[in-house]
């Protein structure tokens, strides 16, 4: 028994020397601080951009109250959401170089040398964890890849807060270090280590760079001859135009060409309008450029022609303030239907749009009537309009 | 060396390093700090459990858990062996970046390539070869890649 527990107690410091040791295997100079600061630093300004933008695209989708978006300006949201989607792909070389930087102290031990070491180490794992979540299942929602049991916007939406919360914990906790590496201009290190640095982070940077390069063009059409490795090409698509969601996925490809379709205005209104296909393409037309921006971050230029929905409410003697509901044919699904609030549809440039280029709208682009607002989410330009409703 | 590191040779000059854990002074902005991250991380966390019949709150720890151990678990440690090897096979330079910045664009581009995401009803989708493209990318990668090479060769030669 004795003898047992010597060798036990042998054994256990053999392990325990092994285990101090294995942080200290890890070789590259590149698993250092400075390194560790200035990706952090990095991913701390592309995780706030991301965390701005994606709160910016959650509540315009879900406006609270009596929050008004402006339209105004036009290509705001292409240009928030484009960067919401293009700098979370940019994040992920960021991520992989950073993790890969600080993975020796994954291997600490003891794991845990006090509750508040144990504490922090937690929020770590859901820094990480949440980081990881964040960005992988970005990109498989951009390229359409749905293997999970949960909705992507719920789940990214408040992973977002985990993330964030983290995120600034962990800069509370690392701040002395931070500044001890990114604010002291002093170089001390030997210049072959200087030199491993720079290449590093440098090839980080032109992995992010590249990344960027090769699918910003599914949202900025000057580079979009460059996106290879974008899930959309802003030129291709019926009439030139991408699309989200097919007419046959809608399940409206029969009753979009019902002779008698009538668009109808009703709610809180004064006249109650019915009107037929043609008499809509009787109504004063006007044609507006606009882009249709996807919250997956495509997003594409067209030129359409319709009638201002001001018109519209002016005919049904529509009150300026009132709050409009634009109703599809479609009889389901999460965006049959969506709200326009007084800036979006007083603006001239907001259409019931019936043409694009010229040509009457082809099914998946909304045939007959769609919504075309300036500064609003794709997934809010409501297809296949059968009803305006004010309130 | 460890994450400590960087340069245990300097060890005596401040203040490239600096001690362990400095003593954590409670202060009012670290105070502000934790109230707001701890604030957003509790929101998030509530949203998941409130929202359970969209957030799944099971399955989405099972995916979370999931990224953390594929990445620490898998992922890392092959990245380790190559970066071995490469020490070994005394890698130039320019082939480490170009074998990262490769390794980075692929993996971006993985979901695409599979093409998982294609829907018959909708050809916008998806709507390039993208098995070809990556190739066409990496080529490019390793076009640069060996210009890089040859020119810093030539010029050390000259040098």
């Amino acid at each position: 028994m004795v003898r047992d527990s010597v060798v036990d107690s042998a054994v256990r410091e053999r392990a325990e020397t092994l285990l101090r040791s294995v942080p200290g295997r890890f070789g590259s100079v590149l698993h250092s601080e400075r390194v560790a600061a200035r990706l952090g630093m990095w991913l701390g300004i592309s995780f706030t951009v991301a965390f701005a933008t994606g709160l910016i695209s959650h509540f315009m989708q879900h406006p609270p109250g009596g929050l008004a978006w402006p339209s105004r300006p036009v290509g705001l949201y292409r240009v928030t959401q484009g960067l919401h989607v293009i700098g979370g792909l940019a994040t992920v070389p960021l991520l992989f170089a950073k993790l890969w930087t600080v993975y020796p102290k994954l291997w600490q031990w003891p794991p845990f040398r006090s509750l508040s070491h144990a504490m922090e180490r937690a929020l770590v794992l859901v820094l990480v964890g949440a980081s990881l979540f964040q960005l992988v299942t970005g990109l498989l929602n951009i390229s359409y890849v749905y293997l999970w049991p949960f909705s992507f916007p719920v789940a990214h939406y408040w992973t977002a807060y985990l993330l964030y919360g983290a995120l600034i914990i962990h800069v509370v906790n690392e701040w002395a270090k931070i500044r001890g590496n990114l604010w002291t201009r002093e170089q001390v290190d030997p210049p072959e280590t200087v030199t491993a640095r720079r290449r590093f982070l440098g090839t980080v940077a032109a992995a992010s760079g590249l990344t960027v390069l090769f699918t910003v063009g599914e949202t900025y059409a000057p580079l979009s001859r460059l996106a290879l490795l974008a899930p959309r090409d802003p030129h291709i698509g019926p009439q030139g135009l991408p699309v989200n969601k097919s007419a046959e996925a809608a399940g409206v490809t029969t009753v979009i060409h019902d002779p008698g379709y009538r668009l109808t205005v009703t709610g809180a209104v004064r006249t109650p309008l019915s009107l037929a296909y043609d008499d809509l393409l009787r109504l004063p037309q006007h044609t507006v450029r606009l882009p249709i921006a996807c919250v997956e971050g495509w997003s594409a230029e067209a030129e359409w022609s319709g009638i201002r929905l001001r018109d519209l409410a002016a005919l049904a003697g529509i009150a300026p303030d009132a709050v409009l509901t634009v109703e599809s044919l479609e009889r389901g699904g999460g965006y049959r239907s969506s709200e326009v609030r007084p800036p979006h549809w007083n603006d001239p440039l907001t259409l019931l749009a019936l043409r694009i280029g010229g040509a009457p709208l082809a099914p998946d682009h909304g045939f007959p009537v769609r919504l075309i607002a300036p500064n609003r989410p794709g997934v809010l330009q409501t297809k296949w309009v059968s009803k305006v409703v004010a309130a | 060396m460890g994450v400590e590191g960087g340069g245990g040779v300097n060890a005596p000059r401040l203040p490239r390093r600096l001690p362990r854990r400095l003593p954590r002074r409670v202060n009012a902005p670290r105070l502000l700090g934790y109230a707001i991250g701890g604030g957003l991380v509790l929101t998030g966390l509530t949203g998941l459990l409130v929202d359970a019949r969209h957030s799944d709150p099971l399955g989405w720890a099972l995916w979370f858990g999931g990224f953390v151990v594929a990445h620490d678990g898998v992922l890392v440690p092959l990245v380790l062996l190559v970066g071995v090897a490469a020490g070994r096979l005394r890698t130039p330079p320019w082939v480490r970046a170009g074998l990262i910045v490769a390794a980075v664009l692929s993996f971006v581009a993985l979901p695409m390539v599979t093409g998982l995401g294609r829907r018959a009803d909708n050809p916008s989708l998806l709507p390039l070869n993208y098995g070809r493209n990556l190739l066409v990318v990496l080529g490019l990668v390793a076009l640069v890649t060996a210009l890089g090479t040859i020119a810093t060769r030539l010029r050390r030669r000259r040098g």
